[in-house]
């Protein structure tokens, strides 16, 4: 059956009071609201277990440990990594890799989508400053 | 549009543009059937973030039937415009066990929404297709609260980019982490996430076991993705097997 806790060191119930550990140990529930959010979107009870969380977060964290490192084998070349290493990694992953350009390709237009809001700003800025009376 | 008017007003940026550019994605497959034993009969989908390929993520029967009724509906994360066939159905198991009742509160979704705003970052629906897009909505006009509301969660929760941030860069060794790689890798670890409860709601599943998933669940799901070579690359030299 489910062993409590599933991870090593014991595990804060709520964020509220979460031990502050040393920086080389990681830090636990640093995942844990959004995780809980997560799960319950993709399936989970309203209310996932304590312990489920805590899992996953290790599970994930785990998980992104091994991606980075195997990017930073690829991309060693280089000498630091980039945003390609990574989808090379999941490029086999047809899902991800689509989620991926999804997000970058987004992340562009908002960029330039704000870039165009703050020119316009400007503009209307200094519309205003010849009307402003001194306040 | 019509979606996005009605539920987020609130702030209007990358979170709820996430939100609607969810709604893009390929409405057409399926629910999923062996799933099945799972759900209540009426309220029933099961989320599944699968991609225009059939042969996708969590291999799941879904694909191509459609059983369950009025509910379904189609991927999101990952359908990307780029893939003009759609796919990927996406389904989310209301948890026919125990998750009837409890609902999180709207309110705690929506601050968190604010935080996690920069995480996932969303285009506005205009760049979809008009089809995907209306069938969407006809999809999500008839769902349920329940499962409006794990919808909503499904949207919006990412992970914290100054959080992944931290973690990549003790990962890495204080390498100077851009933006994108944080969303990047945030929107992989979040699908590698939806790839576990998944499996671990088909072991529960099998085990004729209900309600909140333990750990063991996810112990075994976790193993079982392994094994099928999802959780990592397969080690590139082979040489010495």
């Amino acid at each position: 059956m489910s062993s409590s806790g599933g991870g090593s060191s014991s595990k804060p119930r709520s964020a509220s009071f979460q031990p502050s550990e040393t920086s080389s140990k990681r830090k636990r529930g640093v995942f844990q609201k959004e995780l809980q959010h997560m799960m319950y979107g993709f399936g989970d009870d309203p209310n996932p277990l304590p312990e489920s969380v805590a899992l996953m977060e290790d599970i994930v964290v785990e998980y992104v440990t091994e991606l980075v490192h195997k990017a930073q084998d690829i991309g060693s070349q280089r000498g630091k990594l980039s945003v390609e290493d990574f989808l090379y990694l999941i490029r086999k992953d047809l899902p991800k890799l689509n989620r991926c350009t999804e997000l970058l390709s987004m992340n562009e237009e908002l960029k330039q989508a704000r870039k165009v809001f703050e020119s316009d700003e400007d503009k209307l800025r200094k519309v205003f400053e010849v009307d402003e009376p001194v306040e | 549009m019509l979606m996005h008017t009605e539920r987020m007003k609130q702030s209007k940026d990358p979170f709820e543009a996430a939100f609607e550019e969810q709604e893009d994605s390929p409405p057409e497959s399926p629910a999923d059937t062996a799933v099945d034993a799972l759900q209540n009969p009426n309220s029933s989908i099961v989320a599944h973030n699968s991609q225009s390929q059939p042969q996708d993520q969590l291999q799941l029967p879904h694909d191509d039937n459609a059983k369950k009724g009025a509910s379904q509906f189609t991927p999101l994360s990952g359908s990307g415009r780029t893939n003009a066939s759609s796919s990927g159905p996406f389904t989310a198991t209301t948890g026919a066990g125990g998750s009837g009742t409890g609902m999180k509160s709207k309110e705690e979704e929506e601050e968190e929404e604010e935080e996690n705003m920069d995480v996932e970052l969303g285009k506005f629906p205009s760049s979809g297709d008009p089809d995907k897009m209306a069938k969407m909505q006809a999809i999500l006009s008839q769902f349920t609260e329940e499962q409006m509301s794990r919808y909503e969660s499904f949207r919006r929760a990412g992970f914290q980019k100054s959080n992944m941030k931290r973690l990549l860069a003790s990962i890495t060794g204080t390498q100077k982490i851009s933006v994108p790689m944080t969303i990047v890798v945030s929107g992989i670890a979040k699908m590698f996430v939806g790839e576990v409860v998944e499996t671990a709601r088909i072991v529960m599943q099998e085990r004729k076991e209900s309600g909140p998933i333990r750990p063991c669940h996810l112990r075994e799901a976790y193993r079982r993705l392994k094994l099928e070579g999802k959780v990592f690359k397969r080690p590139m030299s082979r040489l010495f097997r």
